[in-house]
This record gives structure tokens, sequence and C-alpha cells, in this order.
């Protein structure tokens, strides 16, 4: 890892955990209920500095995120976890597997999705531990997911065109999207 | 922004778009689904005489406090087939899957809903 990899990485967590920050403050319906406005910076990540920036973020993300709000190794944190590594981990497999079909966009919806499906599974094992219920809020939590997931890859998408338009040269791993 | 939208793929939309059906397509199943398995509880004069359920296709009939009632449980809905009194404002109400069914005549209320009995603090009347 270079010198100026980190510098990135370092710039890019800070961008997330803000995000993340001021998500947490947002009036929300239900407490369950976020936009993951932070995953637009994973993704812009991605598509421009590759997987491993993007994990690095995300790791930084959830355990920054959750030593500030005090919820460090606790439940939420374990959702937030291996919600925000399977969200990375299926968006850098598709966007590794096929560059050119799916834009930032459909990599936004791969993510909320695999990141809401990985909470489910997450808050089925540990916490709910009743089939029914689940069930019946899968469908709500996937139709908020595709929803916020299709607003943060619009933003995604808008942020990445900028960067690749300004800082054509400092950008290394370019991949058009 | 428009711009933006403009951007997407093809694939992008399509998978939008699968989402969003499954989605709602889920939305509507799973409120089908979770209707099932409720209860029909028939009160006369405030006190719960029967407790049905329903998914099972039945008629019974209900001695009220001015004649008889028929009540009608078919593909989980519920109406009030007959009723002896004169508006006949229950059976007008048609078939119901969720909510009340009141004959006043006869003091019969019909509740649908899953769990309801338990609830009941107190009734007056």
């Amino acid at each position: 890892m270079q010198l100026q990899d980190k510098y990135r990485i370092a710039i890019l967590s800070a961008y997330a955990l803000a995000l993340h920050g001021f998500e947490a403050m947002l009036p929300s319906p239900m407490p369950w209920l976020r936009f993951g406005i932070s995953n637009i910076i994973t993704l812009t990540a991605l598509v421009l500095f590759g997987f491993r920036t993007a994990m690095m973020i995300t790791l930084i993300r959830v355990m920054l995120g959750s030593i500030f709000s005090g919820t460090f190794l606790g439940p939420a944190f374990i959702l937030s976890l291996g919600g925000g590594l399977a969200g990375t981990i299926a968006m850098g497999t598709v966007f590794s597997i096929s560059r050119n079909i799916f834009g930032p966009v459909g990599l936004s919806l791969i993510g909320a999705l695999f990141h809401n499906a990985a909470q489910l599974f997450f808050a089925y094992l540990l916490f709910i531990q009743r089939i029914e219920a689940v069930l019946l809020i899968s469908p709500v939590i996937l139709l908020i997911g595709t929803l916020t997931g299709f607003a943060n890859g619009l933003v995604a998408d808008i942020l990445i065109k900028n960067l690749l338009k300004k800082e054509q040269d400092s950008i290394q791993n370019v991949v058009q999207a | 922004m428009k711009e933006a939208i403009r951007n997407t793929t093809t694939a992008d939309r399509i998978l939008f778009l699968l989402l969003i059906i499954a989605s709602v397509a889920g939305l509507v199943y799973t409120r089908e689904a979770f209707s099932l398995g409720s209860d029909v509880v028939v009160e006369v004069n405030g006190r719960p005489v029967y407790t049905l359920s329903l998914d099972t296709n039945r008629e019974i009939v209900i001695d009220g406090s001015h004649g008889r009632t028929v009540l009608e449980i078919k593909n989980s809905k519920v109406r009030m087939k007959e009723a002896d009194c004169n508006n006949q404002q229950c059976a007008k109400q048609g078939w119901i899957s969720r909510g009340t069914i009141v004959c006043l005549p006869n003091r019969i209320v019909v509740i649908v809903g899953s769990g309801i009995t338990k609830d009941i603090d107190a009734i007056t009347g």
C-alpha cells in the first residue's frame, strides 16, 4: 500500500464517517430505517480506486462509527458490520465481474440489496428468531432499500463523473463508469 | 440529476424494476399470507360467544336479543348472511376480511382480527 493510498483512504473514511454520523442524527420513523448515504463514498471509492480501498473504508467507518455512537461490539454493531461487509463484497464482486454492465446505480442497488439481506439474516440469527417476523418485514426493507439505493447510486454517479473530470491526473486505477 | 438518470445502463434499469416488482409482490403476498390465521370473534350482549377461525368455511346461527342471525365465513371473509332486524345494516355491509360488523338491534358484534379477545379491557352496554 502506497502512502498516497493511505491518505486517500483516510480522507474518504472521514467523509463516510461524517455522512454516517449525519445520517444517525436524521429523524426516522423507524429506528432501523436508514438511507445508507455513507454507501455513496464506498461506491465511489470502489469505482475510482478499487475493491481494497472500498473495503478499508467500510471497515473503518463501521468500527469508528460504532465507537463514536457507543455501540461497539453491541447488537447494532454486528448488524452494521455484517451489512457493510456483505454490501461491499457484493458490489466489489459484481464490479470486477462485469465492469460495463452495471453503472453506479446498479451497483448501489446490489449493495443495498445485500446489505439488507445480511442485516435481516443476522437479525434473524441473533435476535428475532421468528421467521414470520422476518418474512413480514423483508418486502418493506427491500422496497425502501431499493429506493434509497437508487438515490444513492445517482449521487455516486454524479460524484464519480465530477471527480473524474476534475482529478483526472491524480486518480489511479481509473475505470470509466 | 437528469444526466445521472440518463447515464444509467439498461442493466441498472432492469435491476431497479425487478427489485421494485419483487418488493411490491412481496408486500402483497405477505399481507395475504398474514391475514390468514386470524380469528372471528362473535359477541352477543358484550360477551364473546364464539371464536372461529377465518380459514374454515362455515355458516353459524347466532341467537341475538332480537332474533336469529346467520353468519357466513367463506374464503377468509365474513358476512352477515341474514339478520332478523328492520334495518339490515349488518347484512348490507357485505363481506369483510378485517374490521367489525355490528348488528345493533341484536346486540351482536363480529370482530375479525388476530388475538383480539385478549386485549379488551371492558365492555359497557
